[in-house]
């Protein structure tokens, strides 16, 4: 092959020619467009709505923030949600340290179980825990057995039972990143801290626990923003005592028909999205949620 | 040493207890569910007072169900496949190119699975009540296309970065055309990864329930949307025995993608 024949081909690392870049940009073309039609527009059709429904102004947003009954169900988001990342916080370092470091097979066979309930049916699992959490459920009737209680507590409907049941599904987001991040620490820095005679609390405050500060961070945000737009569980578990924002905006729609006032409640939950969600990308990178 | 397993001492048995107080936990729920699928108590009974197939065999009888089952896997298909034909095209596209604004794109590609799935499904409905698209598999599969497409971008185009576009420059030098040499040597190499895609996208259909229950009419309504109806109402053992088939499915499913994993590391 002459030099010109080999110009000629269509090579991958030739330079980019303007046909090329166009013909990338084609590609790119159907599902750019079915994105905007489909998301960007009705997005911001709904955001619109908060000023213009019933009235052009910022009527809703005055609605939304002057009584308590919105206020409320803000706080309880935001309750709700530390809460969830709190317990999962907890309960997730202590297992992903287990993870990280126990015996090949109990780790694996471990692993398999937070990566089986991480995957089961969102609605499944919440089902199971409303028969386990009821009056005459398992919990329950463990406690009376043990003798721990006298009568049956509440745990549906309430604070405990959301709690639970959405700490049960944010675990793996915290146990998962975590444990792998801590595989990647090499062991023999501990070991030449406790050389350097460093107790054991010593090593875990100050080697460990700031070694594993961004992806402990970034777990915890991933975590809260998560559980601030999360409705099934809350919905299920929560009873309408303790609703939360999401909740407020599918009865808004569904029951009232008030699109202004919905599409206020939806612009604040997205704005807080968007704000912790830039935060976590500007200080720990872009990670996938999924 | 802390991160040392056999050097930790007595520390050793306290994370080894919570480890598996953890896994307890986690495997609680599943295990209830199976059990009470079989279990013959009407209220719930944990642990059941004695054994039955009858509310799988209700789960069979009822043609609702089975109307919803069908619709699900309809959709599900329907969108794993456009998921997967308009994944692979958009990320050739933003892999293989330098168009200006490519990573604006990207970013607004994977915006559907940042947002909260609660503002997408009341914006969508919005929508669909203009385009009287609601209570229609067609809307059903467009808003579970909007969800299902980040996933399957994020798969093939990390598959297709990790693959060696010399490679196929070696085949058309051979004398391929251009075309030819991404169907037979490229599309071969990334599998692994549109398999990947593929099982997201059904995934993501499958097991969708929020934007669904805006979407859905008493005509049309997926498994879990009659789930999520069944249980605002009381909570029937047929839940049980629908949710032990779908723990199934899960399962399998999570074995098939293992293998894929392996495979694509391999490759």
């Amino acid at each position: 092959m002459t030099a010109a024949q080999l110009q000629a081909l269509p090579l991958q690392d030739a330079p980019p020619t303007w046909t090329r870049r166009l013909r990338g940009f084609g590609a790119v073309l159907p599902a750019l467009v079915f994105v905007l039609l489909l998301f960007v527009v009705p997005v911001l059709a709904l955001l619109l709505r908060s000023i213009t429904e019933p009235t052009l102004g910022l009527g809703n947003y005055a609605a939304f923030f002057a009584g308590t009954t919105y206020l409320k169900v803000l706080g309880n988001t935001f309750l709700v949600a530390s809460l969830v990342t709190g317990a999962s916080l907890v309960i997730g370092f202590p297992t992903a340290w287990f993870l990280a470091i126990a015996p090949r097979r109990l780790a694996g066979l471990l692993a398999g179980i937070v990566v089986l309930s991480m995957w089961t049916n969102l609605l499944a699992r919440t089902y199971a825990w409303m028969v386990l959490l009821q009056g005459t459920g398992l919990i329950n009737r463990a406690l009376l057995g043990l003798g721990l209680i006298s009568a049956p507590l509440t745990l549906t409907n309430n604070l405990i039972g959301v709690t639970l049941g959405m700490t049960y599904i944010m675990l793996p987001f915290m146990v998962l990143p975590l444990t792998s991040a801590m595989r990647t620490i090499d062991p023999s820095v501990l070991q030449a801290a406790s050389l350097c005679g460093a107790t054991r609390w010593q090593c875990l405050t100050r080697i460990l626990l700031p070694m594993l500060s961004g992806p402990i961070a970034s777990g915890a945000l991933m975590i809260f923003v998560m559980s601030l737009g999360y409705f099934v569980t809350p919905a299920l578990l929560g009873g309408t005592a303790n609703m939360m924002l999401p909740e407020l905006i599918a009865q808004l729609v569904q029951s009232l028909l008030d699109w202004g006032l919905a599409s206020t409640a939806a612009t604040i939950l997205l704005v807080l999205t968007l704000i912790l969600y830039s935060l976590q990308v500007r200080f720990f990178g872009t990670r996938s949620t999924a | 040493m802390l991160l040392t397993y056999s050097r930790l001492g007595g520390l050793r048995f306290v994370l080894c207890g919570i480890g598996l107080t953890v896994g307890l936990f986690l495997l609680l729920p599943i295990l209830v569910l199976v059990a009470l699928s079989f279990g013959d108590s009407q209220w719930m009974q944990f642990p059941p007072p004695g054994w039955t197939l009858r509310w799988y065999a209700d789960l069979f009888d009822d043609p609702d169900w089975i109307f919803a089952f069908l619709t699900s896997l309809r959709i599900a298909a329907w969108v794993t496949v456009l998921s997967v034909a308009l994944g692979l095209v958009t990320s050739f596209g933003l892999v293989r190119s330098r168009f200006p604004g490519r990573e604006t794109v990207r970013a607004l590609f994977l915006m559907p699975m940042i947002l909260p799935v609660v503002v997408l499904a009341v914006a969508l409905y919005a929508l669909f009540l203009r385009l009287q698209l609601n209570g229609t598999e067609l809307g059903f599969v467009l808003a579970h296309l909007l969800l299902a497409l980040p996933l399957s971008i994020i798969s093939i185009s990390g598959a297709l970065e990790r693959f060696d576009p010399s490679i196929e420059d070696a085949a058309v030098l051979c004398g391929a055309s251009p075309m030819e040499a991404k169907i037979r040597v490229t599309l071969p190499a990334i599998m692994p990864g549109i398999a990947t895609a593929a099982l997201f996208s059904f995934l993501a259909s499958w097991d969708e329930v929020v934007v669904a229950i805006f979407m859905a009419s008493p005509d049309i309504q997926t498994l879990p949307v009659r789930i999520w109806g069944v249980l605002r109402q009381d909570l029937s053992p047929v839940v049980a025995a629908v949710s032990t088939l779908l723990v199934a499915l899960t399962a399998v499913l999570m074995l098939l993608s293992a293998a894929l994993k392996k495979k694509d590391v391999r490759a």
